[in-house]
Order: structure tokens, then sequence, then C-alpha cells
């Protein structure tokens, strides 16, 4: 019987053991030759499209997003505080509809607006707005609740905040509300936007930021903010019924879209989903609890899926690179960024861990974007021999590389795990960092920008000059770039202030080379993630392909339709 | 207080002190007093440690929040509003006090309150420890019962070797073949749940796989440990020898007499198996796409979420410490001696 009293005097002792054993089992879960120039002024097409079912109008559809990436929207949708940038625009779409959306080999599509002209040496743009259309809650959208939504966003304070350079009432506060003469109201349907400095890019700008999301100025006054961010109203093709965050989302056809008279949606009810990630999403489409998996990038999966479903590899537009900082040891001396340029062979990674799934880059285009440039004069190669000596004259050898890259991402996990074994045989050290988001952007920030020294990263968006593109990696303003370097911050603003390709197409090409020239950061592949979806489901985005918008590309949720039978 | 009682309480003025004597001198409430107060302690401890932890790891919540590209000045105004810019101690004292008045503080992910969180995704939780206690323990003491009637048998062989592959597979394994077996190819159950409905059988369809994969290393300890017990009562002791004696029934000596006796030692294991079992509920809850804390938890730490954090680790303390209370009473029941002091002296 005393065994007992020990037992239990034990456990008691055991109790705060445990706990403290839970918790630390689930902080562990949270821990981090130069070739001939080419240039295009337009947007390449690679991927083939799928085999698409006639079109049918009804139905319902589940959609699997991902946790840690879409399947995430813990503030609701309120693009005003959208944090999650444009991981949740398939919510957002479906429920707003966009001014402009990105269509199949880049073509522009007209939804909410009708058309855009610059003027003012592209300082000014304005935008006629479609007549006639409605939000659901029966309330007309017009030019006088468009700058009503243009300067919530001008005037947010989180990273969605509209990036437009424009004249503030208290020019020293970025979030002040701009000035009167910044968003004029022409007549309804038309509406101005006058910038401080010229922006050729301004439409291109628009697919991944929040402007192109207008919300209900009725609705949200009604609602207040809170509310109507988890039950929002808008003029899309979808109307929200209900929303459990980062759980949930249930939706209906919008019965006042303005292409209602033409059969849109073809949906009757969408519902998404979070599941954990690509395995359980893969498994659920299996068993048949979704049709649709959006963002699949798990290499085995992707290979598995094809034996079952439709995938479709989208458009690239964001090349992966290896950002160096150069304003700290080692890769503040040119020959110890160009031993890492001359270190790397890509091509055994790629088709060894990526089965060639994505196209090798030399620059931050990609093949879904404008201005794509397969290869980049004067870019370093694979050279063991010259790595070799550039590692010992720089003194690599002797130093341990912090190589990190974003928690979230598998791609980015796998390569840099990939990079550090081919380093090795150089006798380079590394050390790999895997981030969570908040810690990535610490470690970007901290001790000002000088506590890093190698990154991998994403750089690129269908437009350049757009969201996470070129300047987010490579422009002196940026804290999430290693380079400081006032002759590359001019071409790149030269190139965006462009609205002809003709122009700014070769100076992307320029910006390109002189990153090259200067062993900036190596570029590997072009990545954009998979859309995998059941026979009998068709639509922009799941059988055609579309250009990443930024990563991902952007799904036009009311031509999507589901069609099993195929007849 | 039962009625009878309460009306000889207002007849007799001394024996109301007299009842509040023997209420205060039971040495079960004594018991609970006891454990209640060492539970504050171990509160306060777990609670701190995970503020420690947290607070070690990189990453400032206001730039989360804002997000990539806030302003200094944005995070700095944000930092302040969150209490962000107190001192360590400052910080602490003040969640605690909060806690103290019933409020865990606000979520930095979602703005919303920790206490509606939770209470949004603790029933989910709930019904699924619930299930996986009840079906492991119930499965558990049958197939340790019929195991132990005939040592060495053959269903105590077979019960050895499922035992053994339910000790040697780690729950989140399970689940993946579970899911395989069950979701894919039988079609019995989802593979994921992101809400159990308002149908029973809904949520038991739901929350059967997920118990299944948390439950089945539980099974196989219960079964192993509880039959072991049994099997040692039947050989050695002498009350077992006794009843036999007497002409019990050898059913009824083994269900009455050894497996009761055991259940000592099956409810000291299930007490110490608290933390694990609520370890499992986070890694298991977002296989299945539970909307349970779990979950929660798992998000909440990916995104430094440092009040969700904790209101769902008190939560989870409180459980495993209401979990052993409940252990602890259960001896009293089980065990007269306990229940009148004897064994305490």
């Amino acid at each position: 019987m005393p065994v007992r009293f020990r037992l239990m005097s034990m456990r008691t002792a055991c109790l705060a053991g445990a706990a403290a054993l839970v918790l630390t089992a689930a902080a562990a879960c949270s821990s981090g030759g130069g070739s001939s120039a080419s240039s295009s002024p337009s947007v390449q097409t690679s991927n083939s499209s799928i085999k698409a079912p006639p079109a049918k109008a009804g139905g319902a559809l589940t959609v699997l997003e991902g946790k840690g990436f879409s399947g995430d929207w813990p503030l609701g949708f309120d693009p005003a505080t959208n944090t999650t940038g444009s991981a949740d625009q398939d919510y957002y779409n479906a429920v707003y509809g966009q001014l402009f959306e990105l269509g199949d080999n880049g073509k522009l599509i007209y939804d909410l607006a009708t058309g855009y002209q610059y003027s003012n040496g592209n300082k000014t743009v304005t935008i006629d707005l479609r007549p006639g259309v409605k939000f659901s809650d029966g309330t007309p959208l017009t030019a006088d609740v468009v700058k009503w939504n243009w300067t919530r966003d001008l005037e947010s304070s989180c990273t969605c905040a509209a990036e437009w350079v424009v004249a503030r009432t208290n020019p020293k506060v970025t979030t002040s509300a701009p000035a009167a003469s910044v968003i004029k109201v022409i007549n309804p349907t038309t509406i101005q936007v006058n910038l401080a400095i010229p922006d050729g890019a301004f439409i291109n700008q628009m697919f991944d930021s929040i402007p192109n999301w207008i919300i209900s100025e009725n609705s949200f006054n009604k609602m207040g903010e809170k509310a109507f961010a988890q039950l929002p109203v808008g003029a899309g093709p979808f109307i929200m019924v209900s929303d459990s965050y980062s759980n949930q989302i249930v939706m209906k056809k919008n019965p006042t879209y303005w292409q209602a008279p033409q059969g849109l949606p073809y949906l009757d009810n969408l519902t998404f989903k979070s599941v954990s990630g690509d395995e359980a999403a893969y498994e659920a489409m299996l068993a048949g609890e979704g049709q649709v998996y959006t963002d699949m990038s798990t290499p085995q999966l992707l290979t598995e899926s094809q034996q079952h479903f439709d995938v479709l590899n989208q458009l690239g537009t964001s090349p992966y690179d290896l950002q160096l900082n150069t304003a700290v040891a080692p890769f503040n001396n040119p020959k110890a960024r160009q031993a890492i340029y001359a270190m790397t062979n890509f091509a055994p990674i790629l088709q060894n861990i990526f089965k060639n799934a994505y196209p090798v880059v030399q620059g931050f285009t990609g093949p879904g974007g404008i201005c794509y440039q397969a290869s980049v004069p004067g870019y370093q190669g694979y050279n063991a021999t010259l790595a070799k000596q550039l590692v010992q004259q720089s003194g690599l050898d002797k130093a341990t590389i912090d190589l990190g890259t974003i928690s979230s991402s598998p791609v980015a996990a796998e390569t840099t795990q990939a990079l550090a074994q081919e380093w090795s045989a150089f006798g380079v050290k590394t050390t790999l960092h895997s981030y969570a988001l908040n810690a990535l952007i610490q470690a970007f920030t901290a001790n000002a920008g000088k506590s890093w020294q190698a990154m991998i990263q994403t750089a690129g968006a269908y437009d350049p000059a757009g969201g996470v593109g070129v300047g987010f990696r490579f422009n002196s303003t940026s804290p999430f770039s290693g380079v400081h370097d006032p002759k590359l911050d001019t071409i790149l603003s030269q190139a965006a202030a462009s609205s002809s390709l003709s122009v700014r197409c070769p100076l992307y090409n320029q910006a390109a080379a002189y990153i090259a020239k200067n062993y900036y950061g190596p570029f590997y592949f072009s990545f954009a993630p998979a859309n995998v979806s059941v026979k009998g489901v068709a639509g922009p985005g799941l059988t055609t392909p579309l250009p990443a918008v930024s990563v991902t590309p952007a799904i036009l949720w009311e031509d999507v339709y589901y069609n099993p039978s195929g007849s | 207080m039962a009625l009878a009682q309460q009306v000889q309480l207002q007849r007799e003025p001394g024996a109301r002190t007299d009842f509040a004597r023997r209420v205060t001198g039971s040495p079960a409430l004594q018991l609970v007093g006891r454990r209640l107060l060492t539970a504050i302690p171990v509160l306060l401890g777990v609670t701190f440690l995970t503020f420690v932890v947290m607070n070690l790891i990189p990453g400032n919540p206001a730039q989360l929040i804002l997000g990539i590209n806030a302003s200094p000045s944005a995070i700095a105004k944000l930092d302040a509003q969150l209490g962000l810019n107190h001192p360590f101690w400052d910080r602490y004292w003040i969640w605690l006090d909060g806690l103290l008045h019933g409020n865990l503080g606000i979520a930095y992910s979602n703005q919303q309150s920790v206490n509606s969180d939770i209470a949004q995704f603790l029933p989910t939780t709930c019904w699924l420890l619930l299930y996986t206690l009840v079906a492991s323990l119930t499965l558990g003491i049958i197939v340790a019962v019929l195991a132990a009637r005939k040592p060495n048998g053959i269903f105590d062989r077979i019960s050895l070797a499922v035992s053994m592959i339910g000790l040697s597979v780690a729950p989140y394994a399970l689940a993946l073949v579970l899911i395989y077996v069950f979701s894919v190819r039988l079609g019995w159950f989802p593979t994921i749940s992101n809400s159990l409905g308002d149908n029973p059988l809904t949520a038991i369809r739901a929350l059967t796989l997920p118990a299944a994969a948390i439950g089945f290393p539980l099974f196989a300890i219960y079964t192993r440990l509880l039959r072991a017990d049994i099997v040692e009562q039947m050989q050695r002791e002498d009350y077992i020898v006794t009843a036999k004696a007497k002409g019990v029934s050898p059913w009824r000596v083994l269900v009455r007499h050894a497996t009761r006796n055991s259940l000592f030692t099956l409810i000291t294991l299930v007490a110490l198996n608290l933390g694990t079992l609520i370890g499992a509920v986070a890694i298991i809850e977002p296989i299945f796409s539970l909307p349970g804390i779990g979950a929660e938890l798992i998000s909440a730490i990916n995104i430094n979420d440092l009040p969700l954090i904790e209101g769902i680790v008190v939560v989870f303390a409180l459980v495993t410490v209401a979990g052993n209370l409940l252990a602890d009473l259960l001896y009293t029941v089980l065990d007269p001696r306990i229940r009148y002091g004897r064994a305490a002296s």
C-alpha cells in the first residue's frame, strides 16, 4: 500500500514538469559564365492548360488552404488591416471582386473598373468605374465610396497600406491623411489619383495591393470595424455567410453581382477550409472532402497528386534569390560574394529535389511576369576551380555563414539545406536558421540591418515594381535589402516611372546585369506553387495557368465551375 | 446540503458547529485543500516559465500585428498600447493581475479577448479529451481483465502484441495511417473537421480518428500495466485466496476484487499521463483541422502571440491540476482508509 502513496507524491511532483514539457514541446514546433542577354516586352506563356469540361452553373466547391500561408486569416478581411498580404487574396477576391484582374497571359481584365488613363507624365492616373455596380448590401459602388476606401488605405499603419507616393497633410507622418488634391472624384464613375512622383506601374501594382478591393462604406459604418472584418460586404461574386477565423469560411453566390445576368458566378456555394498543410490537404482530397487545394509545393506530393487530380503549375513570377548582406562581413567583400555564385551549382538541386519543376533564372523576373529575361549577361555561374580560389582569397573557409529563410516554406527550407551541403565541399561552413515570419523580420531589422549575413527569399512579382518585387530585396530604402547602392536605386526608380514596357524592360535588364556584375545575390529558380483540383473543376488558375501576382496567382472565382460528370 | 441536515441544523444550534467541525476535519476535504494549495505554485511556475520562454523567442509582436512595412513610430505606438514597453517583471505582474480578475488579455493575432478565443475553442478539445480518455480506459480495462484471466493464453498474447504496437507508435504517425485506412480507403471518417457540427453523430465521427490516434498508445499503456497488476493480485494477495476459499466465482474474484484493487495503479497512470495527453492534443488537432485550443496553441506559438499562449497554458495547467485532484478523490472512494484518515496517520 505505501507504494501507492509514493506514486501519488511522485505524480504531484510530476505536475509542473509535465506542464513544462508540454510547453517546451509546443515551443519546439515554432522554431528557422556569362551568357547572352534576351528580353521581351511581353509576358511569356509556358505552362499548358488542362482540358476542362463544359461550363456548368450551380453546385458547391470546397477549397482547402494551407496553414502558415493562405490558411490563416486572424484579423478577418478588412483590406486596411490586411497584414497577411496577398496570402489571403482568394477570400478578398471572392467577396470584394477587384477593380482590375490579372488574367491569362497577363491580360488585364476590367472587373469593377472599366478603364484607366495615365497623364501628367505618369503622375496622374484616372480610373473609370463600372456604372451600376452595387454592393451586396444594395448600396452603389461610386467614386465617393472608392475615395473613402483609398483614403483609409493610405492612412493605414499596417504593412498593407497603399504605397502610393502622395502629398500628405502632415509630410512627416507617413500615415497622415492624403492632401485634398491627391484623390479627386471627377464624377460618380470617375476617380483620379495625383501622385508625387511618376508611377507607370500603378495599375500593375494594383494586382497585389489593397486599393484593388473596395469595401462597402455603408456596411462598414453600420457594423463597425471588427464585425465587418469578420463578415465583410463587397461587390464581388460571393457573399460571406460565416467565418470562423483561420478555420472555415462559407460563401454563397451574390445575386446582385454585376455579372449575374451573364450567369456568373457559376458556383452556388464556395467553402474554404484551413488544413495543416500539403499532406493533410492531399489526404482530404483523396477522401473526397475537398475539391481544390491551392499552393501545393511539396515535391513528392505533387508527383503523387498528378496520379489522382489535375495539377496546374502556375507561371512563376517570383524567383528565389540568395540575399547577401553587403553591409557586413564576409559579404562586404565582393570576392566572397562571387565565391557564393561560383560554388553554387543549382542544376542538381533543381533536378534531384524539385524534379525540374521550376525554370532556372539568373535575375528577378519569371516567365509569368513582364520583362522576363531568362539569362543575364555577366552572370557568374558554377565554376568549381574559381570557387576554390575565391573561397581562400576571401577567407570564407575560415568563416561560418549564417544562412536563414522563412520556416513556412518547405521549398526554401530544402534549398538552404542543399546549399549548405554544396558549400561544405568547398570547406565553407554554414549555420542554418529557419525563422517564423516575425522572427524573420526581427532578423532583418535587428542592429540596423547588420545582424544577418545571408537569406533565401523570393524577389519578384508580376511587375518588378509591385509588391515583393525587386526593390523589396535590393533597394537601399527597404529594410529587407542587403544592398545599398544608389546607382541601382536610380535604375529601379527609372524603370518604375515609365508606363511603356519598351522603356521599362531594358532598364530592368540593366538592373539585373548590374546586380550580377556586383555579385549582389544569385538567383536560382522562378517559383510558383501548384494548384490541385479534382476532375471536373475548371477555371482560371485551376485549369488555365495564371501569372502569379506575387508568388501565387489570384484565382478568378467567378469563372470557376464544377462539372463532375464532365458532360 | 441535504434537506434533512438543514432541518436538523435549524432545530439544534449546537449541531451547526459540530457539523462544521466534521466537515473541516474530514481527511478527504483536507486532502482536497492541500492539493488546491499546491496547485497555486504549480500554476505560478507554469505561467512564469511560459512567460520567460516566450520572451526569449526573437520577434516583436507589434511588428507582427502591423506587418513588415510598419514604421518605427507605429510600432512604438502599438508597443505602448500593448504594454510591451514595460519591463519584463511589470508585464508579468500586469498579466497575473488580469488573470486574478478573470481577464486573460487580448490576443495579438486577432485582437480579440483571449477569454472568448478560449471559450470558442475549448469545447472541441474537451470533447476530444473526454472521448480519448473514456475510450482508452474502457477498452484498456476490458482487455486487461480478459488478458489477466488466463495469463499467457491466446488472448493475453494477442493483447500483448497489440499493446506493443501501441507503445511503439507515435500519435502523429498513427494519425496518418488511420486517415489513410479509415478515411481515404474506407471513407468511414472525415480527414478534416473544421467544425464538430450540431449533430452529435457528426461530432463523434469527427472525433473518432483523432481520439484513436491519441488514445491507442494510452490504451496500450493502461492495458499492460493493469493486466500486470491484476495478475499480481490474483497470484499473491491473501484476500484473493480467501475469496476463492469462500467459493466466490472466479469471474467475480477477478472483477470485483482484483480489478478493483488494481484500479489504484490505473488512476495513478491516468493522472500521470494527463500531460502527455494534452501534448498529444496539441499535435493531433492541427492534423485533423480540429478547431481546438491545442491547434490554437501551436498557431499562437508560431506567431509569438504571448497572451493567447499564456491563456491556453493556464487552461491546460488547470485541466492537469483538476485531473490530479479528481484522481486523489477517486483514491478516497476506492479506499475507505484514506477517506477516514487512517492511511494518512
